[in-house]
């Protein structure tokens, strides 16, 4: 039986359930996009052109992050809960394909707040971006990541505790990582514990991206969120194939 | 312990019987609780199996081990001549699940849904409508079946899990208590649909507490308790020891309190006793008498009605199981009851 043919319907399925919700997805992605430039804005007053274009260029990272990292296991806890889940594990389909599948929604679903992201810092702060082509393919990997690791965590967590732990996420995404700011403000250990983890790696990826004159990624970044990708589809595989 | 009360019904072929989904597992739940306990079942193409037992008594868990949701500690669970334990994607490609618990469609329409299954199920675009279209109107859906799902009852909810269970189906199909919630003149046509599944050739699993009704469907009923086989056989083999015994019900008159004694004829065996109904067996040969007791007692008010009525494998059931598991029994006039 062809598995594409398996997985593409198994997206309309995911897609068309959720579509009642995805208005509300997309007016949250907004309110999250607006929020975080005009809300970073508020914080730091009349920022310098390097500030600004560092909060612009932030702030479509935030929408993609928040998410994969949070709406994507949000939901699958849901399903976990309401018995969907199981039932779809009893499909003749293979594990691999409904992951792929199910990652594939999740990481469509990021983009359009990522693209408001952009328009509302442009807005916001009049910065001049120079957007390399690539960024299409940078935003789908950045997207990918963050909803294979939320995707991963409620795989293998309790739905309670993979609930929590996205609020918890949330305000480290927000706040504690070097998306809006740079790295070196932070203490000194919290630099060196977002050298292993994957948010300032996606933050770096969408800013060379959407202002290629200013930013590089270094490939060290690439590296990490290679890991991230290949051990959180791994485990989140494992967590569907696993048998009570 | 390994318990084999492995029979089969003998009108299949060896040839064929190579070829039938074949259980036989021994489970034991973690920190030492046993779930089940060597049960071994065959389901026949062409046969509808019944799986009865009380809540908890390990049936839920026997359908999740056969698509590979839970590992059976030992045993072997046999689809097609292929272990459904070492390969449960293959086990998943054959056999198709109603589980127990409603699937949640919201978003979707049942129709939709029943031909996104169909289709995810490997069904051609063009037979999957044809085939949904029929199942639709063979249950009498059709007026709700391109109504939103969040408008739909749990009956018709039920009914949508059957089809898409069934749109295309495994040479193995389990039905996992498929009558809940469903209205009595939709149940008889959900039976036939049952009894159709298996004539057109697949082997049914059909696990129920609904013992009165499968009883018109099935050809081989496995009991279970306790995670093992109580008994296993034919309808009218299970019936064989009630053959030549009724069973006779009253419904009691409004001033027999819940206290008050019944005064059976000797030759009535008591069997239950609630607040409204009383039940007895009786040989055949003294059922005369005891429609003259209970016409008597009809006259002076103490029984409303009465009737009497060949042994069913409910009553079989209730036997073997004991009184205090027995489902069907459950269902009888105690709506609300108050105990102060």
């Amino acid at each position: 039986m062809n598995t594409a043919r398996q997985g593409l319907l198994l997206l309309q399925w995911q897609l068309r359930r959720s579509l009642p919700y995805i208005p509300l997805l997309v007016v949250v992605q907004v309110a999250l996009a607006v929020a975080t430039v005009v809300g970073y804005g508020l914080l730091v007053g009349t920022p310098s052109p390097d500030v600004a274009l560092y909060l612009a260029t932030g702030a479509p990272t935030i929408t993609l992050i928040t998410v994969g990292l949070v709406m994507t296991p949000q939901m699958l806890a849901q399903a976990k809960t309401e018995g969907s889940l199981d039932w779809m594990r009893t499909l003749p389909v293979p594990r691999w394909t409904f992951l792929a599948s199910d990652l594939l929604m999740w990481t469509l679903i990021a983009l359009p707040g990522m693209v408001l992201g952009v328009v509302a810092g442009v807005l916001r702060f009049n910065v001049n971006l120079s957007i390399a082509p690539w960024v299409v393919l940078a935003a789908l990997l950045v997207s990918l990541t963050s909803a294979s690791v939320g995707y991963a965590m409620a795989s293998v967590l309790p739905p309670m505790l993979a609930q929590l732990l996205t609020q918890v996420l949330i305000f480290v995404v927000l706040l504690f990582s070097p998306v809006s700011y740079p790295a070196s403000r932070m203490p000194e250990w919290l630099q060196t514990a977002h050298q292993f983890l994957p948010i300032e790696p996606m933050a770096q990826l969408v800013r060379a991206g959407l202002a290629n004159a200013s930013f590089t990624v270094p490939g060290r970044s690439m590296v990490v969120l290679g890991v991230w990708v290949c051990v959180s589809v791994a485990a989140a595989l494992t967590a569907l194939r696993r048998r009570a | 312990m390994y318990s084999s009360v492995h029979r089969t019904g003998g009108n299949y072929g060896a040839e064929r019987r190579a070829q039938h989904p074949r259980i036989e597992q021994e489970v034991r739940g973690r920190r030492g609780v046993q779930a089940n306990d060597g049960i071994d079942l065959d389901v026949l193409p062409g046969q509808v199996v019944g799986l009865l037992g009380h809540n908890g008594a390990g049936k839920t868990t026997l359908v999740n081990q056969v698509v590979g949701l839970v590992r059976p500690d030992a045993g072997a669970i046999t689809l097609d001549g292929i272990d459904a334990v070492a390969h449960p994607h293959i086990a998943r490609q054959r056999t198709s699940i109603q589980a127990q618990a409603n699937v949640p469609i919201t978003g979707l329409t049942p129709r939709t849904a029943i031909q996104l299954v169909g289709r995810i199920r490997g069904g051609r675009r063009r037979d999957v409508v044809a085939r949904t279209q029929a199942l639709v109107d063979a249950l009498d859906i059709a007026s709700w079946a391109d109504t939103p799902s969040q408008k739909i009852s749990g009956g018709m909810a039920r009914l949508t899990a059957f089809c898409m269970t069934v749109v295309v189906p495994g040479r193995l199909v389990v039905l996992d208590e498929p009558t809940n919630d469903v209205d009595p003149v939709r149940r008889r046509l959900l039976w036939d649909a049952i009894r159709h599944l298996a004539d057109d050739g697949a082997g049914v699993l059909l696990v129920t507490h609904n013992v009165r009704e499968a009883e018109r469907v099935v050809d081989h009923l496995v009991i279970l308790d306790g995670g093992r086989v109580l008994a296993a056989d034919t309808p009218a083999g299970l019936a064989a020891s009630t053959r030549g015994t009724l069973t006779v019900e009253l419904d009691l008159g409004a001033r027999i309190g819940p206290d008050t004694a019944i005064g059976w004829p000797a030759a009535v065996t008591p069997t239950t006793r609630d607040r409204l109904r009383a039940a007895g067996t009786v040989a055949a040969e003294s059922a005369a008498d005891v429609v003259r007791w209970a016409q008597d007692q009809v006259q002076i008010g103490a029984v409303e009605r009465y009737g009497l009525a060949a042994a069913s494998l409910e009553d079989v059931y209730i036997r073997l199981v004991g009184p205090d598991h027995a489902p069907v029994a459950a269902e009888a006039e105690t709506a609300l009851q108050v105990v102060a």
